[in-house]
C-alpha cells in the first residue's frame, strides 16, 4: 500500500504539483492520467524519490519515505521497480547484462543463479533469443520489454511506470499494459502507471486519477470516467476525432469490446 | 558601472555555487562503493577506455613535439661556443618539466573530458542514471570513482611514455637530418639530470588527471536540455578543466620547484 498525502512540488516558486493525497493497493494498476505538462511525471518521480516533495508525506507501508535519511531509503527502492519513458536501458550492457544489473548489486544469488533468474524475467516478458543484444539492437517495444524484465529482477513490491507506451505503435501498445496488468495480478505488486494514453486507461485502469495544472481534478475507475462530470477530463478523452466519433455513435456508455 | 558590478557579483555567486555543487558531488563520488567487485570491474574498463586509448594519440604527438622541439633549439644555439650537446639538454629539460605533464594533460582534457562528459551527460538525459538511483545505487561512485582512479593511478604512466617517445622523436629528427651529432644528443639527454623533475611531472600528471576527470563528471553529471544540453556540458568541462589545471600548474610549480 502507498499512501501520498497533501505532496506539492515547486519550481521557482510556482507549483508543479500541488496538494495530491492518493492512496494505491497492490494488485491493482492504478493510473495518473492527464496532458502533457500536467504534472503527472513530477508527481511520480516526487513518489518514488527522485524528486524530493517541497510539501507532504508518501508512506510505503507505514513508512514514511521521503523523511528516511539516504541509506534507508536505498533499502525501499530496492524493493521498487521502475520502467521509463525511455526505458533507460543501459548503453554500454546487453540485455541479459541490464536485466542482471539489480541481481548483481543487490541479490547473494551465484552468477549461475542470477542468469537463470534474467533468464526467467526475459522470457516472462516475451522475449527470447535477445540476451546479448545492446540497447541501441533492440525496437521500441523490445527495449519497454527488457525495461519490465529489469523492474521485476528483484520481485519488486511497488512498479512504476513513466509514459510504458510512448512511441509504441497501438499493438504494441496494448501488450506492454497487458503485460504490466499481468504482472502486478500475479505477483500482486502495487502498480502505479502514468500515461496520457486513453486506450490504457480503458485496458488497465482499475483506478485512474485525472491531474490537471498540478491538480488533482478527478478520481475513480475506467468504468465511471466516460460519464464522469468533469469538463477538463472530459476535454482530456474526447480530444481525438476518433474518441469523439466513438462518444456520438456510443453515447456516453462505455462502448461494449464485441 | 552599476551594471558591471551586477555582473561581477553574479559571476562571483555562480561560481561559489558551482564550487561548493562541485565539493558535494565529490563527496558523492568518494563512499564507499557497493560492491567492491564490480567497481573494480569498472576500474579496468576505464582503465582501457581512457588511458589505453589515449596512447597512440600522445605518442604520436610527442614523438612530433620531440621533433620540433630539437628543430627550434638548433635554430636558436647560433653560437658557436654553446657545446651541441645543450640542444639534448634542452630538449629533455623542456619535456620533462613542461610538455609531458601539462601539454599533454591539456590534450587529455580535450580528448577524455569530453568523452567522460557526453558519456555521463548522455546517460543523465535518457534517465540512465535515474534508473540507477531507482534501484538504490550511489550513481556518482559507481560510475565516476573508477573514471578518477584509472586517470588519476594510470596517467603518471602517460606522462612517462610521452616523455621517452619526445626523446625518440628527437633522435630520430638527429639521425634524418644529421643537424648535430648523435652522440652530442645522446650526452645532453644525460648532462645534469635532475630526477626530483620525473616526481615534479607525475605529481602534476596525477593532479591534473584528477582535475579533469573529476570536474568532467561533475559537468556530465548535471547536464540538462538534452542532446544541446550534453554539448554545452562537455564545452564546459573542457573549458573549466583546462582553466583548473593552468591555474594549478602555476600553484604547483611554486610549491614543488
Amino acid at each position: 500500500m502507498i499512501s501520498v498525502s497533501h505532496l506539492s512540488k515547486y519550481f521557482d516558486g510556482k507549483p508543479a504539483v500541488k496538494d495530491i493525497s492518493v492512496e494505491y493497493s497492490p494488485g491493482e494498476c492504478s493510473l495518473i492520467i492527464g496532458a502533457s505538462g500536467s504534472g503527472k511525471t513530477v508527481l511520480l518521480k516526487s513518489i518514488v524519490g527522485l524528486l524530493e516533495p517541497d510539501e507532504g508525506e508518501v508512506v510505503f507501508d507505514g513508512t514514511v519515505f521521503n523523511k528516511l535519511p539516504f541509506e534507508e531509503k536505498k533499502k525501499t527502492r530496492s524493493r521498487i521497480g521502475m520502467l521509463f519513458q525511455g526505458s533507460a536501458l543501459f548503453d554500454f550492457a546487453t540485455a541479459m547484462e541490464n536485466v542482471m544489473f539489480p541481481l548483481d548489486f543487490f541479490s547473494q544469488m551465484s552468477r549461475a543463479e542470477k542468469i537463470e533468474r534474467a533468464a526467467f524475467c526475459l522470457r516472462r516478458v516475451g522475449l527470447e533469443n535477445v540476451e546479448g543484444k545492446y540497447p541501441s539492437e533492440l525496437s521500441g517495444g523490445m527495449q519497454k520489454r527488457v525495461g519490465i524484465a529489469r523492474a521485476i529482477a528483484l520481485n519488486p513490491q511497488y512498479l512504476f511506470c513513466d509514459e510504458p507506451n510512448s512511441g509504441l505503435d497501438p499493438q504494441t501498445s496494448v501488450m506492454i499494459d497487458r503485460l504490466i496488468q499481468e504482472i502486478t495480478r500475479e505477483y500482486n505488486i502495487t502498480t502505479v502507471i502514468n500515461t496520457h494514453d486513453m486506450n490504457s486507461v480503458m485496458e488497465i485502469g482499475d483506478k485512474v486519477m485525472f491531474i490537471y495544472q498540478g491538480e488533482k481534478r478527478w478520481e475513480g475507475s475506467k468504468d465511471e470516467i466516460l460519464t464522469a462530470d468533469n469538463r477538463e477530463l472530459e476535454e482530456f478523452i474526447f480530444a481525438s476525432r476518433m474518441a469523439r466519433e466513438l462518444k456520438l455513435r456510443y453515447g456516453n456508455g462505455n462502448p461494449s469490446r464485441d | 558601472m552599476g551594471s558591471l558590478s551586477v555582473n561581477s557579483a553574479a559571476l562571483i555567486r555562480d561560481f561559489l555555487y558551482e564550487t561548493g555543487r562541485y565539493l558535494l558531488f565529490l563527496k558523492l563520488v568518494f563512499r564507499k562503493p557497493e560492491k567492491w567487485r564490480l567497481s573494480a570491474r569498472q576500474f579496468f574498463i576505464e582503465a582501457g577506455k581512457l588511458v589505453i586509448n589515449s596512447i597512440p594519440l600522445i605518442a604520436l604527438i610527442s614523438v612530433f613535439i620531440g621533433a620540433v622541439l630539437v628543430i627550434q633549439t638548433s635554430n636558436n644555439m647560433t653560437s658557436p661556443f654553446l657545446p651541441k650537446m645543450y640542444i639534448g639538454y634542452m630538449a629533455r629539460e623542456s619535456l620533462i618539466l613542461e610538455f609531458c605533464s601539462t601539454m599533454v594533460c591539456l590534450i587529455l582534457a580535450g580528448k577524455i573530458g569530453s568523452n567522460i562528459s557526453s558519456e555521463i551527460g548522455t546517460m543523465r538525459i535518457t534517465e540512465q542514471i535515474d534508473a540507477m538511483e531507482m534501484m538504490g545505487i550511489n550513481s556518482a561512485n559507481f560510475l565516476v570513482l573508477p573514471k578518477i582512479l584509472a586517470t588519476t593511478l594510470l596517467n603518471p604512466l602517460l606522462t612517462l611514455m610521452s616523455f621517452i617517445m619526445g626523446l625518440i622523436g628527437g633522435y630520430l629528427i638527429i639521425s634524418l637530418t644529421g643537424m648535430i651529432k648523435v652522440a652530442d644528443y645522446i650526452e645532453g639527454l644525460r648532462f645534469a639530470f635532475n630526477g626530483y623533475y620525473i616526481t615534479y611531472s607525475i605529481v602534476k600528471t596525477a593532479v591534473f588527471s584528477f582535475i579533469i576527470s573529476s570536474i568532467s563528471s561533475y559537468y556530465g553529471y548535471y547536464a540538462a536540455g538534452g542532446s544541446l544540453g550534453v554539448g554545452r556540458s562537455a564545452t564546459k568541462a573542457i573549458v573549466a578543466a583546462s582553466a583548473a589545471i593552468l591555474i594549478f600548474n602555476l600553484i604547483l610549480t611554486r610549491i614543488m620547484l
